[in-house]
């Protein structure tokens, strides 16, 4: 369940979480009141035994560690970049043809490209595109996933029939194809992109959550919170969501990664973030050209997808272990 | 004054794609306050329809109710808004379900569960409801109840499960307590330990019970009226003792034989009813325990017989109740030592 300030025992779980980052709790058997076995207890919930097993997955936590350097890089490059490797977008006209294609060296780390502009300032500004991307696309699936997950599941009949034939209308088309003719509606640039991928994907979240919340449906305690005379509302969001939202997140996690390499396909094919603005998908495509002379334009770039898409699919492959609760250790 | 519940004919259906399923055809029964109704009868009899059709728990469509109407101190429950329903559920009628396993929510620690039902009906802030919460598993016998409130589920044992349902259902002190085989998923010590507390919890609140059972062992000491039910129909009626010295129903002489009984030298053979419950879709013509009864004669086939009052307030919808004595059906048993003793003494 998500932290939620507003419950009476916020505080108290919260410590528990950090008490679980800081120092690994013993594993001790439930159920033993009282000394360190209650303490235990304190611990011993859904999402802290969750955290205890990502933890144990060396993977995950390097996964994880990477998505927080790539976040730090992406909200900090104003403080450095420009100033330490050079502008990522603007050339200064008297220098910029002895700037041209330089191999990387102290000065420009990963080189430059065919303009004289530092590749390693365009790697770093990319990745502010690709993670607010990243993000802003799977925001938009989940809420629209979720909300059409929730309608299709908890109503069925008539609602599940129209929202999953939608969905499997969305299936139909190749992938790629349909985000270049949504793009090619929209106009290409930055902010359509995320839309289009967010507006693709949200079939995927519906299918995940509606089958999560059928199956949650039917416990017992749903009919039990009913009996005690709860309203629909308060039964989907307190006792049917918090049950329902596990494999949400492991999916939105991997998600993340898909639309990152959505993104780079894109903006490779020029539907994208368009130039001079840094992307790590058009700078491989500035790259094509200098394949063989200048390698470096490509390689990072390449290397910036495919560590931080990896490492989101990483991060959701840990996350789904160890939010399963059926798998004991 | 009206009675605190009465069930007037009530009958629910389930309209499939396979036809109409009469899952509660024709239940009739007044329930007065303090006082304890069992319902027994093998599983697909139409026990837990009827109780949650009294909670209003099933889903319509598919399920329906044809005819009949449920009142609760006078007011028909059929009739009231989805809001008032909800007034009631919980707060008035509260339900105790099978497995405690499964009914309390995973997330949720369980003082905050049995919490909610105070702060949904009695508008009580957070800090009150906790403290009422931990009052509640005090009371029912769950030790340190200030630190297990704040327990999850999962930490409990079935038994203290069981207890913390109870009392959830309890928290708003209802008029009504429905429970739907309360002690089937727990082992035997543990059965009679909740019980026990529910004896003790009537005779403190003075609420009425409902308890739903296929164990006549179970209903034996509690219910005051016992009420045997046979593909959703009621085929006998009366007090306890009644139901149990003087059963009117071969099928309730039937679940009765089929207890072990330690009294009666029958080399360990157990005495069965024959055959499976009928589908609900396709009764029989006539009586529907008509093709396992030994007694059935060809009358049995022409009409359904009614549920009529036999002796004092006991009734019977077997054509040749009082008529015919009915003994062992079965032939592997061996004659019985005293054929007048019931169950549970």
């Amino acid at each position: 369940m998500p932290l939620d300030p507003t419950r009476p025992d916020y505080g108290r779980e919260a410590k528990a979480l950090e008490a679980l980052s800081s120092t690994a709790v013993p594993d001790q058997g439930p159920g033993m009141p009282g000394g360190p076995a209650e303490q235990a207890a304190e611990a011993r919930t859904l999402w802290g035994d969750a955290l205890r097993r990502l933890r144990k997955n060396k993977l995950a936590v390097a996964g994880l560690i990477w998505i927080i350097i790539v976040i730090l890089v992406a909200i900090t490059a104003d403080l450095w970049a420009p100033q330490w490797l050079g502008d990522p977008v603007d050339i200064d006209s008297s220098t910029a043809a002895s700037q041209r294609l330089l191999t990387p060296s102290a000065e420009h780390p990963f080189g430059t490209d065919k303009l004289g502009r530092d590749v390693a300032s365009r790697v770093v500004y990319g990745a502010r595109v690709s993670l607010i991307v990243g993000v802003l696309a799977v925001a938009i699936m989940i809420a629209i996933g979720l909300i059409m997950g929730a309608l299709a599941a908890y109503y069925g009949g008539i609602w599940d029939a129209i929202i999953m034939r939608t969905a499997d209308v969305f299936f139909a088309f190749p992938y790629i194809l349909f985000a270049i003719v949504l793009i090619a509606l929209l106009g290409p640039g930055f902010q359509n992109v995320f839309i289009a991928i967010g507006v693709l994907g949200w079939p995927s979240i519906a299918r995940v959550f509606r089958s999560s919340i059928l199956s949650v449906k039917e416990n017992e305690y749903v009919d039990a919170a009913r009996a005690m005379g709860a309203s629909t509302r308060r039964i989907l969001i307190r006792h049917i969501m918090p049950n329902a939202v596990a494999p949400i997140i492991v999916y939105a996690t991997m998600s993340v990664g898909g639309a990152i390499l959505t993104e780079a396909a894109l903006s490779f094919l020029g539907m994208g973030v368009q130039p001079p603005d840094p992307s790590w998908g058009n700078m491989l495509n500035d790259a094509q050209s200098f394949m063989l002379t200048a390698p470096w334009m490509m390689i990072y770039p390449g290397v910036a997808i495919l560590t931080t898409v990896l490492a989101f699919v990483l991060l959701g492959d840990g996350l789904r272990d160890a939010l399963d609760v059926k798998l004991k250790e | 004054m009206a009675p605190l519940l009465e069930v007037d004919d009530l009958h629910m259906h389930f309209f499939t794609r396979d036809g109409v399923v009469k899952a509660c055809d024709g239940v009739s029964f007044t329930l007065e306050a303090g006082r304890t109704l069992g319902v027994v009868g093998e599983s697909g009899s139409g026990k837990s329809v009827t109780a949650m059709t009294i909670m209003r728990l099933i889903p319509e469509p598919p399920g329906k109710v044809v005819s009949g109407d449920i009142r609760f101190k006078g007011e028909s429950i059929l009739t009231m808004g989805e809001k008032e329903q909800r007034k009631l559920r919980g707060d008035r009628i509260a339900m105790i379900f099978q497995d405690p396993m499964t009914s309390l929510n995973p997330v949720y620690r369980v003082g905050q569960q049995i919490a909610e039902p105070l702060r949904l009906h009695k508008g009580m802030t957070r800090k009150e409801s906790w403290a009422a919460a931990v009052e509640l598993l005090d009371r029912v016998g769950i030790p340190q109840a200030e630190e297990r409130a704040r327990n999850y589920p999962h930490e409990f044992s079935g038994g203290m499960r069981q207890r913390a349902m109870i009392a959830m259902a309890l928290a708003c002190g209802p008029d009504i307590l429905i429970a739907d085989e309360p002690t089937t998923a727990l082992d035997v010590t543990i059965q009679a330990q909740i019980l026990e507390l529910m004896q003790e919890i009537q005779q403190r609140t003075e609420s009425a019970i409902i308890m739903i059972t296929h164990d006549l062992g179970v209903v034996a000491d509690m219910a005051d009226h016992i009420m045997v039910m046979y593909a959703g129909k009621p085929v006998e009626y009366g007090p306890s003792d009644e139901v149990f010295y003087n059963p009117l129903h071969p099928y309730t002489w039937g679940l009765l034989e089929s207890l072990p009984r330690h009294d009666v030298d029958d080399k360990g053979a157990l005495c069965p009813i024959n055959g499976q419950p009928p589908s609900l879709i396709n009764l029989p013509p006539g009586c529907a325990f008509n093709p396992r009864c030994a007694y059935a004669r060809p009358e049995c086939l022409e009409a359904i017989p009614p549920l009529v009052e036999i002796e004092n307030g006991h009734s019977s919808a077997c054509l040749f109740a009082g008529d015919i004595d009915f003994i062992c059906q079965f032939e592997n048993r061996v004659k019985r030592g005293d054929a007048g003793t019931g169950v549970g003494e």
